[in-house]
């Protein structure tokens, strides 16, 4: 068995920010991670990361702007942290050797973004999540931490309400392995698998939500799902906001700028819900294109794509077939981003003694019933080092528990059992059809018929998925079987999305009910928690909304 | 169309040897290699073994051969393949060994990446001060960098760019004469660094580690790097800038400096390459002796360079770009 004082699951940013914490602090600290930490989803975000340096800017607007951006239902004491912390964090990047785009005075460069009433979005080019990934994943080899990739985590291990460490599958071995720590954080990322046209990695399952949720661990607001307003139209892949940021228009088939219809003004730069409804109802009444949308930068120029957009410009280019310097891109809404996620206070501190969540998997909550494009890069750094930083000084004072090794065997058989089971369901079709389902019936608009659909689907899925065999029985990298666990673990994560957003009856940010189309304050102000009953169903609970300083308005762009 | 997809399988824990094994698929318009690997994976062939994350060509997962060609899977399109070639033949990727499969083991690759020290170099940790400054209710200042400074790191085909997906590396000719030489990748990373102005590396100990033996001399300069690179990068220029670079700033001790002197040397004497005197001025008399059997055989077979060159005719032209190029007194 494997034995250090904190295991962090998850290599993308948040946990990259968390290892460098604890490893300056000398802590024995490992990342346990299924893919080589450079492949996390992370180095995917393109268009920029939100802080307030400028003279006439302040980070009071920006927070303001990111609670209104949630719809109010984000906790104001927790984005207060985001956005007064976030100077002093994109510095402490550049400091590690982050590399951002420069202004001609000498300061970081800062583009517009949407519901930002500033431009406070810094970037690389195109690619300045690919640039943070990289340089904070070059600071962890700085510090010579020890690396346990394409290890597979299947289980929290607990004894008596404190964490004792995980249960973890090694992909190329092909054996379990008991994890012993002292403390666990997950920063392992979200679960926009869960649906058919989506932005995110294959590798984007959910496992940490589903993990935790099955050792106890509350999760909050998952029915808040992110539908991004530009991915390309065949095949989901981002387009960043940043080329709006930077004056693209949306154009519908009659050419017009529709959005000055849903937000006059702040047109193409209103935030992602209010941009993906507008395109979603432009198709809807049959002013798209194909069933897209264009995003057109062509009067930007050829110099100011190939400098500010060269990576949308080749993606369109190799997945599209369209060079947008030439040509506007076919686009639509896709699943992007959780809002909801673990439950966690300010510090990445689960309700598990010694369990701690930052990044996406996480909710503190800072990003509401919406987040802000350039938010979630900025969420992972302030609060990925903010748990670093907490678990650094948990660990001072407590021992390792009494590690269970009864809980690895327990995953051990699940992975044998699905092997030697004749079932003839394959997950990969299962998995088609759940998402497809999703993108659906719980999708940009929804309703209660349909969502209703969704569940019955869902309970259909799970009884086949009874029967889910695997053609690999190898031991060495097996990835059928991971696949089939994955699979698993995002059928769960519908259940909760699904069910939670049948019962949240209103519209708020991203939850948008063609039933109840007003947001509801009275009743519904409020977090959604979900846990696991004893037979495997969900119960829902409600928790308080946080509200320091600005009460709830409403909220046009 | 209906297409085949032919792939390279071993698993050595079943198999005895490797094999390949053809699919059989229909495409859709976009459709990928990697599209067409997943497809047969979930449809057909659940044991067909392959890494992917983000199908978007950023995470750099699914590097491999493709009709013989190393290529990110997610970006290429079956159509062009099938145009070129007729068929879909994947192989896993060159010089590393092959776990299963379309699997090989990075592990090597990825310890020469941390080998060339891929961060800031410096005297201090990351400072405090600023979130001190925060807590003081100060409005916390930017340090000023200016555009030109960071002129060989923000461009599109920069090596910041790099997403270690190994397609150089499976290329690379100078891997395959030395299996330990660093590599393209580590060697763009090593510049990427070099040329950061916040790098505090005050004697130059970059280019002296990058120069020592399975360093940045071991490049056979065949080029394979840029041409299969996914991102536009180009390793070899910046591994020839290194070069320079090190022979600017006296780091001279390596061979591979030697030999580019020595070349120069010869040149602005003579305007003429002098093998001898480069082949001492590289390796050193002892070196001439342990390579006397190769140079008796080449001798023998009539490969034996004149011992004496004459000047060339427009020798004053050569002196002249000599002096222009003001390299004379950075030589010794």
């Amino acid at each position: 068995m494997l034995k250090h004082d904190v295991v962090i699951v998850g290599a993308g940013l948040a946990g990259l920010r968390a290892c460098i914490e604890l490893r300056k602090r000398g802590v024995d600290a490992v990342i346990v991670s299924k893919v080589y930490p450079t492949r996390s989803h992370s180095g995917a975000a393109q268009g920029g990361v939100n802080a307030a340096f400028d003279e006439n800017d302040s980070w009071e607007s920006h927070f303001f702007d990111t609670v209104k951006g949630s719809d109010y239902i984000g906790d104001q004491d927790a984005i207060e942290i985001l956005t007064s912390e976030a100077p002093a964090n994109i510095l402490e990047l550049q400091k590690m050797g982050v590399v951002f785009n420069r202004n001609d005075d000498g300061g970081i460069a800062q583009r517009p973004f949407g519901g930002q009433s500033f431009p406070r979005s810094c970037y690389y080019a195109d690619a300045v999540g690919h640039m943070m990934l990289h340089g904070l994943f070059d600071n962890v080899l700085k510090y010579d931490t020890k690396i346990i990739y394409e290890y597979f985590v299947t289980s929290l291990v607990v004894d008596n309400g404190k964490i004792s460490g995980v249960a973890a599958y090694d992909i190329k071995e092909g054996k379990f392995h008991g994890i012993a720590a002292k403390a666990v954080l997950f920063a392992t990322g979200g679960y926009g698998q869960v649906y058919s046209s989506n932005t995110n990695a294959l590798i984007n399952t959910g496992d940490g939500m589903s993990v935790a949720i099955k050792a106890g661990v509350p999760l909050m607001d998952m029915e808040f799902v992110q539908f991004h307003p530009t991915t390309l139209k065949s095949t989901g892949i981002l387009v960043t906001e940043g080329a709006r940021g930077e004056g693209a228009y949306l154009l519908n088939s009659l050419g017009v700028r529709f959005m000055s219809k849903y937000a006059p003004k702040a047109m193409e730069l209103a935030p992602r819900d209010v941009v993906a409804r507008a395109e979603q109802t432009e198709i809807n009444e049959g002013r798209g294109v194909d069933g897209a949308i264009l995003l057109d930068v062509r009067h930007l120029g050829k110099e100011k794509i190939m400098e500010k957009l060269p990576q949308i410009m080749q993606l369109s280019i190799d997945f599209e077939g369209v060079n947008p310097i030439y040509e506007p891109i076919p686009i639509r809404p896709g699943a992007h981003y959780s809002m909801g996620g673990i439950k966690t206070d300010n510090n990445g501190r689960t309700v598990l003694e010694g369990f701690y969540s930052a990044g996406e998997s996480a909710c503190v909550s800072v990003h509401g019933a919406n987040r802000l494009g350039g938010n979630s890069l900025l969420d992972t750094i302030v609060f990925g080092r903010r748990a670093g930083i907490d678990i650094a000084d948990y660990i001072k004072n407590v021992d390792f528990s009494k590690f269970d090794e009864s809980t690895v065997k327990r995953d051990e058989e699940i992975f044998e059992n699905i092997k030697k089971s004749a079932g003839k369901e394959r997950h990969g079709l299962l998995k088609t059809e759940l998402q497809e389902d999703m993108r659906k019936n719980v999708g940009v608009f929804r309703e209660e018929s349909l969502m209703k659909k969704a569940i019955e689907k869902i309970e259909e899925l799970k009884e086949r998925a009874k029967n889910v065999g695997v053609d690999d029985k190898s031991h060495l990298f097996n990835t059928d079987i991971i696949e089939a666990f994955e699979f698993k673990n995002i059928l769960l994560i519908a259940e909760i999305i699904a069910k939670g957003a049948v019962m949240r009856q209103e519209s708020r940010g991203a939850h948008y009910r063609n039933d109840f189309p007003e947001r509801d304050d009275e009743k519904w102000l409020k977090h959604t928690i979900a846990k696991l009953n004893s037979k495997g169903g969900i119960d829902f609970d409600f928790s308080p909304v946080k509200i320091t300083k600005f009460k709830p308005q409403p909220r046009t762009y | 169309m209906e297409f085949t997809v032919k792939s390279y399988r071993f698993n050595p824990e079943i198999d005895e040897k490797s094999y390949y094994k053809e699919y059989v698929l229909n495409d859709f318009p976009g459709m990928t290699v990697l599209n067409a690997l997943m497809k047969v994976k979930a449809e057909i062939d659940g044991t067909l073994s392959f890494r992917r994350s983000c199908r978007s060509a950023i995470c750099g997962s699914c590097a491999m051969k493709i009709n013989g060609i190393t290529k990110l899977a997610c970006k290429t399109q079956i159509s062009s393949e099938i145009e070129k070639f007729g068929i879909i033949k994947v192989d896993p990727l060159g010089n590393m060994p092959i776990i299963r499969d379309l699997i090989v083991d990075q592990e090597v690759f990825f310890d020469k990446i941390k080998e060339i020290k891929p961060y800031l170099l410096g005297k201090k940790d990351y400072i405090e001060d600023d979130f001190k400054a925060l807590k003081d209710g100060e409005k916390i200042k930017q340090p000023v960098y200016y555009k030109t400074e960071f002129q060989t790191l923000t461009g599109n085909n920069d090596t910041p760019n790099c997403i270690l997906c190994e397609c150089c590396y499976s290329e690379c000719g100078g891997v395959v004469a030395n299996p330990k030489y660093l590599g393209p990748a580590a060697l763009a990373k090593l510049y990427r660094y070099s040329e950061d102005p916040r790098d505090n590396d005050k004697n130059g100990s970059r280019l002296v580690n990058g120069s020592k033996p399975a360093g940045m001399f071991d490049c056979v300069l065949c080029q394979a790097c840029e041409e299969f690179c996914p991102k536009g990068i180009s390793p070899v220029k910046t591994i020839v800038k290194m070069h320079e670079k090190a022979i600017k700033n006296s780091i001279t001790f390596s061979k591979g400096a030697k030999h580019i002197i020595g070349i120069a040397r010869s040149i602005q004497e003579t305007g003429r390459l002098d093998e001898i005197k480069v082949a001492v001025d590289s390796v050193g008399i002892s070196g001439i002796l342990n390579d006397l059997p190769v140079a008796i055989g080449a001798g023998l077979k009539g490969k034996m360079p004149p011992l004496r060159l004459k000047l060339i005719k427009d020798m004053e032209d050569i002196r002249v770009a000599f002096k222009d190029l003001n390299l004379e007194e950075k030589h010794d």
